[in-house]
């Protein structure tokens, strides 16, 4: 019974941990590079949008994933074009972009489905399902906290100790790590500091795409106004825990993901002593007790959210 | 101009959306700006005006206070319950403590997220949206429990005594005595953040902290305090709010196509942090809410045109600011060339 319930709580905080995880490794090698991305909310909301979508008239959940990965890369590509291209204030256009996000996905969603939404929401009959890897998933215990996962989730976790590799251990690492440390000196060096951004903000937006579309197609099977709830936020806040290393925000997001899943489990249970408010509230309040405790000391890159402009 | 292209490209999704975006644009602006509808108008600016006000001294800081909604959820929340426990209390006091109240509870919303900022640099824009979720959910908790009105389906506290309400300016109307205060408060912000030495140390401070922190000016001091003065503001919205529209507190009470705390951002950064244009924005995008709301009605088009609007003119008034910054030094160049 207890086994049973501490391997609940590990498997569903892996499965909760997958969205956080695959937004934040993509927005700190982005903000490795000195960029700080506050777009990857509306991002992670218009691939559930799309994904959703997608889903909903082609019933195939393959398709759908690809076009919010794609849907994803067009709201960073717009991102970096104001950004990086125009210099403009990061975290206002940030900004700007998910309250326009939130405005047009909800615009959308009901100019197709009608105003008047039914009390059963649209939904889609199929979602993204785990898959059992063989022979490791018939391990005792550790095969089913482990290995009984969606395939995002074991690519996340591959996503972790890669971009660690990269960003460590090679050449293009220190390239980005250059950049977010001091744009003007790795210019002088040669580094095409605007394309490397680019690039990054492209390989950001087709997993914050992705990673969106967990919510609306794996977890739920349908779409809601402003689904991310601040998720998107919440894995910033998670990258400033993990000061920019990918590997500390794979047991950063485990920890906060743990506590989510609590959280969950407590809310099901339906306790009258314990609000749903406060439950609710958790992970948020854990966020502002993360920032707190880690957030005091941590040092990111120098050029962080900082505009730069190409002087001759 | 910005507005014109966001128009235009409103106009754009319209057509993709299949509304005609002419006989649209007629319900909007009728639903806005006509004689019939201009008090509602009016109503609506009410609290954008007020937080706008506020957010404009954190954003002239550069500090960006996100929080806002929160903030004016707090001061609500205040306002409600103080007043439903006043009601003994003579007339006018009764309204000054509940609204000092409010502004209290507004400003301690705002206290942590800006502590953070000030002496840790910690991202105001996470800390302060993570306390719009909790606020929220504080709030909800209040209404659905210790105070709910127990006759109400909704949670929702009781109706206050109608001697707490504000009074009302135009009979016939729901335009209220808030608005009055709102227009007071606009000379009032434009003198702190024109002629006063804070006003100008904020200014100094949002264009380079290192440069305020050589010039001796206290920056830790400073963003508090504008933090503080914002969170007020925001709080004070959500007072007047309370006592002049809903008479009571809702979960409901920002409107949750646009909510005010997030509009007041692109009202702020529309009316280029200037109290005076900031007021003008803030009737134009009360007006451009209550239009939607026409415009979905009779021209059967979603409502989340709204929220489009405000992104669309924000992100066009920040190119806005790009083309500006160019053409501005070229003429420069051109003038060294000389």
């Amino acid at each position: 019974m207890v086994t049973e319930l501490i391997s609940g709580a590990i498997y569903s905080s892996i499965t909760l941990l997958t969205p956080l995880l695959l937004v934040g490794l993509a927005e700190l090698l982005v903000e490795r590079s000195g960029i700080l991305n506050l777009n990857v909310e509306g991002s992670m909301l218009m691939g559930a949008f799309t994904a959703f979508m997608v889903a909903y008239y082609t019933q195939d959940l393959g398709i759908a994933t690809l076009s919010a990965a794609l849907a994803g890369i067009i709201m960073c590509m717009l991102f970096s074009i104001l950004t990086v291209s125009l210099s403009l204030d990061q975290m206002v256009t940030g900004l700007a972009m998910n309250i326009l996000t939130i405005g047009v996905t909800s615009y959308l969603y009901r100019a197709s489905f009608g105003w008047y939404v039914s009390p059963i929401p649209p939904h889609i009959k199929e979602t993204i399902k785990p898959i059992e890897i063989p022979v490791l998933s018939e391990m005792p215990f550790i095969g089913d906290i482990l290995f009984k996962h969606m395939p995002h989730t074991y690519l996340a976790v591959i996503f972790a100790f890669t971009a660690w590799w990269v960003l460590f251990k090679t050449d293009w690492g220190l390239r980005i790590r250059a950049i977010g440390e001091d744009p003007q000196v790795a210019d002088y060096l040669g580094i095409n500091v605007n394309s490397t951004r680019y690039i990054l903000l492209l390989i950001e937006g087709a997993v914050v795409g992705i990673a969106g579309s967990l919510l609306s197609i794996a977890y739920y099977n349908m779409f809601l106004d402003n689904m991310t709830q601040g998720r998107g936020y919440i894995a910033i806040a998670l990258v400033i825990l993990a000061r920019w290393n990918p590997l500390l925000l794979l047991a950063g997001s485990f920890l906060f993901s743990l506590i989510d899943a609590i959280q969950l489990r407590i809310l099901a249970l339906g306790l009258t002593f314990f609000p749903s408010q406060l439950s609710l509230m958790l992970p948020y309040l854990v966020t502002i007790i993360i920032l707190l405790v880690a957030g005091r000391k941590a040092k990111g890159p120098a050029a962080l959210a900082k505009p730069f402009k190409k002087t001759r | 101009m910005a507005i014109g292209i966001a128009f235009l490209l409103g106009a754009l999704i319209l057509t993709v959306a299949g509304a005609d975006p002419v006989v649209a644009y007629y319900w909007l602006f009728y639903g806005a700006f006509s004689e019939a509808s201009f008090s509602e108008t009016l109503v609506r600016a009410t609290p954008l005006l007020f937080i706008s006000l506020g957010l404009a001294v954190t954003f002239t800081a550069r500090v960006w206070n996100i929080g806002a909604e929160g903030q004016f959820y707090i001061g609500a929340t205040f306002a409600a319950i103080l007043g439903l426990h006043l009601k003994d209390v003579p007339h006018p006091f009764a309204l000054i403590i509940i609204l000092l109240a409010s502004v209290a509870g507004g400003a301690a919303w705002a206290f942590l997220p800006a502590v953070l900022r000030a002496y840790y640099g910690i991202n105001e824009i996470i800390t302060t949206l993570m306390f719009n979720y909790i606020a929220i959910y504080t709030a909800s908790y209040l209404l659905h429990n210790p105070f709910r009105d127990p006759a109400s389906m909704f949670p929702e506290t009781t109706t206050l005594p109608e001697q707490l309400w504000m009074p009302i300016v135009i009979p016939g109307t729901r335009l209220h005595a808030g608005i009055l205060l709102a227009f007071i408060s606009i000379p009032f912000l434009y003198f702190l953040l024109r002629k006063t030495a804070f006003g100008m140390k904020i200014e100094i401070l949002g264009s380079s902290r290192r440069t305020a922190e050589y010039a001796g000016i206290d920056a830790v001091k400073l963003i508090i305090q504008s933090m503080l003065i914002s969170g007020m503001f925001a709080g004070l919205a959500g007072g007047i709010e309370v006592l002049g529209i809903q008479h009571k507190m809702r979960l409901e009470i920002s409107p949750s196509i646009s909510p005010y705390g997030y509009t007041a951002i692109a009202v702020t950064l529309l009316g280029y942090l200037n109290p005076i244009l900031v007021a003008a924005t803030s009737i134009f995008l009360g007006g451009v809410i209550n239009g939607s709301m026409t415009m979905h009605r009779m021209a059967n088009v979603p409502v989340g045109m709204a929220g489009i609007f405000q992104a669309l003119i924000i992100i066009f008034i920040m190119i806005g600011y790009y083309l500006e910054d160019k053409f501005a030094s070229k003429l420069l160049e051109r003038l060294k060339l000389w």
